[in-house]
């Protein structure tokens, strides 16, 4: 045991601040084009897509490298880079599964954000549940036809292309019948409308395909072999946000301090009160149980190991520790927690800041974390079935077309 | 950065995991319920034989001069073994002589410790039951000739009545000082307590005018504080390592009852309502984990953090080992509640150390005061 930082994580973490405190934008980045810039920016000094292999315009870095820009830019508030599923999760698909055409044709400017990729997974009515999805391709000559609709699609409105989930077989079990293919989202038969979240804002969006066509050469992988590989993608990379995101927790931490030595309560601040105190006292705690986890999980990433089923225990810890650090900050902090400032659109989640007016979309954003990538109970499922070995339950669905 | 084990370290994890599950039986703790003594003085010298007690001390006395991390290592297996003997609060004892004893202080206990030869406690709490050590001794200690004189009472000294020497603390005219304290000493009486934790015993020291001589304080006079303050962060990291393989004992007894017990036809691991506490009993397991050994490490380091990590460690373990050692017996059902089935061993002996070395609350303030200076 040794949780020192190496000296080159070390001198890389020094190098990576003076770069960001030398270039981080000054004013609010409000267009897309302005996050394109900034983003283009990171990429040329090759702060973006760290873990990719360097033939297909990565770095090549370590898991602890990058996690450390996250950290970084965390500190600073820098914005943040764009296209994250595209360059967390559909670009290592496409190198893992891809041809080499798709290769050559998709991921350099997947990972400049020349073109913005988008998740096609959920359905309104395949949720937990992803395998029972509906939206049907259908071959027809050298292309897709595609039929159906998604929800939950991040980056909607801005995607330029999208990695769809598809039945490619109604006849066989439903794990058995899916495929992954890539979709042009700019063509007329691919209708994308935003929708509202409980925090006002646009996050998501839903995507209706009526006739839209998907090419035979963007088929990742082989046919039905579409679970498998949504399986795969589910489980990458789940420690790059790991310190950023407990950066972000002590920032907020610290202005929640702030706060209660403005406030009062009887008269006296209230920080000064032992309940308060308290309640302060445990979230601390946690959070820096979060931070220890972290460097557990960055310490197994830079010894090789892969996380596997293990992802899950962190992704439900963090995610549930993060409702309640909302849950007790605003509890805490009463109506003023509440303010809710006239803030630019959350473009990334694990947003937050603890500035003034923030505390509200944190507290209202940090109800997703439980529900998106696996709900909090599928994590408990796979924690329970993959972790610990317990049996299976009997799942009617398992043989039936 | 590396938060796994050395080979070392997963040596002695593996040797003693495999030596406790073949001597610290469950039937060997029952045995020693009803025992006066309440701990086996086999065990005592093969835990010596071993290394163990001298894990931390240095060579000269006997020692393998290791740390905290493997202080918590092995204190996590006798966690999970609910070991019944005085060893955190030797070692404890121990490292106060390690850090501010005399030679000759050294000499006379150290190599006898190490060697299984004497036992060793602290005395921290007064009748108050206050972890701040430096605020609320009332036991005083008065000069009387060249020594001095020690009066007060010290509540729940763990496993005083087979401690060879106590460490005492009390306020002489200068400020808190520390004494050595032999149990045969004149106007010392020690009277067990009854408790409910059935694997660890306590007892009340009643000091009244006890005379000790001036080689028997530890440390200058009134220099104690910050001694004894470390102290009581060093035996919080150590309760946590114990409460933590409690803890992760009666997870393994779950998820084993889980797969096999069935109910409706079918295993009851196989129900949602079951699995899902085991699950969620995991990820505290695991944050434990994490906790308990950042902090040891932090402590071994001297890192900026390391009584921060250490009241950290303390309050968040303490939560966690007591929501699964619950629902641990929670998922058992009605044999998790008999005398007979043994969760309620780890259960109790978690329990008793959450409300020792600083409780939950109290490591609560500690870490407030420390982040919001």
């Amino acid at each position: 045991m040794d949780l020192n930082y190496s000296p080159e994580d070390v001198a890389f973490r020094a190098d990576t601040r003076r770069w960001l405190e030398a270039n981080v934008p000054r004013q609010d980045l409000n267009t897309l084009g302005e996050r394109k810039e900034w983003h283009r920016k990171l990429y040329d000094a090759g702060y973006v897509g760290m873990l990719w292999p360097k033939e297909y315009g990565g770095r090549g870095a370590t898991p602890m490298q990058q996690a450390i820009v996250q950290d970084e830019m965390a500190r600073i508030g820098a914005p943040p880079t764009i296209n994250g599923l595209g360059i967390g999760f559909i670009g290592p698909t496409i190198i893992v599964h891809g041809t080499d055409w798709q290769k050559e044709r998709y991921l350099k400017k997947m990972l400049t954000a020349e073109e913005i990729w988008c998740q096609l997974y959920s359905e309104p009515n395949a949720g937990s549940d992803l395998a029972s999805l509906k939206t049907r391709a259908e071959a027809q000559g050298d292309h897709f036809v595609v039929n159906g609709q998604k929800i939950w699609t991040s980056s909607g409105p801005i995607a330029d292309w999208g990695l769809l989930l598809a039945r490619t077989d109604p006849g066989v079990p439903k794990h058995k019948g899916i495929s992954c293919v890539l979709l042009n989202m700019r063509q007329p038969g691919v209708d994308v409308r935003p929708l509202k979240q409980i925090t006002g804002h646009s996050l998501f969006s839903e995507v209706f395909m009526t006739n839209a066509r998907a090419e035979k050469r963007d088929l990742i992988g082989r046919l039905q072999q579409g679970w498998e590989i949504a399986q795969t993608t589910l489980g990458y990379e789940r420690g790059a946000n790991s310190l950023g995101r407990v950066t972000r927790y002590a920032i907020s931490f610290h202005q929640l301090v702030r706060a209660t030595k403005t406030l009062k309560r009887g008269g006296k601040p209230l920080i000064e009160d032992p309940a308060i105190r308290a309640k302060m006292g445990k979230l601390y705690a946690e959070l820096e149980v979060q931070r220890y986890a972290s460097l557990r999980i960055m310490s197994a990433l830079t010894m090789g190991e892969a996380p596997g089923a293990a992802s899950s225990i962190t992704k439900l810890s963090y995610t549930e520790f993060e409702k309640r650090f909302y849950d007790t900050a605003l509890e805490i902090l009463g109506p003023w927690g509440q303010l809710m400032s006239a803030t630019e659109e959350f473009e990334e989640i694990d947003t937050s800041s603890g500035e003034p007016g923030t505390w509200a979309t944190a507290f209202l954003w940090s109800r997703a974390g439980t529900i998106y990538s696996g709900s909090s109970e599928i994590q408990k499922n796979i924690i329970g079935e993959r972790v610990l070995g317990l049996p299976k339950e009997t799942r009617a669905d398992r043989m039936k077309a | 950065m590396d938060f796994s084990f050395s080979s070392d370290q997963q040596l002695l994890k593996n040797s003693a995991h495999s030596f406790l599950d073949e001597h610290c039986k469950p039937a060997l703790v029952r045995s020693l319920i009803d025992d006066p003594r309440g701990e086996s003085e086999a065990m005592w010298k093969e835990m010596a034989q071993l290394g163990w007690l001298g894990l931390s001390l240095p060579e000269a006395h006997g020692g393998s001069a290791l740390g905290m991390v493997e202080t918590a290592i092995l204190l996590e297996e006798l966690g999970r073994a609910a070991y019944p003997g005085p060893y955190l609060p030797t070692v404890l004892a121990a490292t106060a002589l390690v850090q501010a004893g005399t030679t000759a202080q050294q000499n006379r206990w150290l190599p006898a410790i190490a060697a299984g030869n004497a036992r060793a406690t602290v005395g921290f709490l007064d009748a108050g039951l206050d972890w701040d050590v430096a605020a609320a001794t009332e036991t005083r200690a008065e000069r009387s000739g060249t020594g001095w004189t020690l009066s007060g009472t010290k509540s729940f000294v763990p496993w005083a009545h087979v401690a060879d020497v106590v460490l005492v603390p009390a306020r002489s005219p200068e400020g808190l000082s520390l004494f050595l304290v032999t149990p045969s000493a004149r106007g010392l009486s020690v009277r067990p307590m009854a408790m409910m934790d059935v694997t660890s015993r306590a007892a009340t020291l009643v000091l009244d005018r006890v005379p000790v001589d001036a080689e028997a304080i530890v440390g200058a006079p009134g220099t104690a504080a910050p001694l004894l303050a470390a102290l009581v962060r060093r035996g919080a990291v150590g309760a946590s390592a114990e409460m933590l393989g409690a803890a992760r004992r009666c997870l393994d007894m779950a998820v084993s009852y889980a797969k096999v017990r069935e109910q409706f036809g079918q295993p009851i691991g196989s129900f949602q309502a079951i699995r899902h506490k085991c699950a969620d009993m995991l990820v505290e397991v695991e944050n434990s984990h994490s906790a308990t050994y950042y902090a040891a490490w932090a402590l071994d380091a001297q890192a900026e953090d390391h009584d921060v990590a250490a009241s950290v460690a303390k309050a968040y373990v303490s939560d966690a080992a007591r929501k699964v050692c619950t629902e641990a017996i929670q998922a058992h059902g009605g044999i998790g509640f008999t005398w007979e089935y043994d969760l309620h061993l780890y259960f109790k002996h978690a329990k008793a150390l959450e409300a020792m070395y600083g409780d939950v609350d109290y490591h609560r303030e500690m870490i407030l005061r420390r982040v919001s200076a």
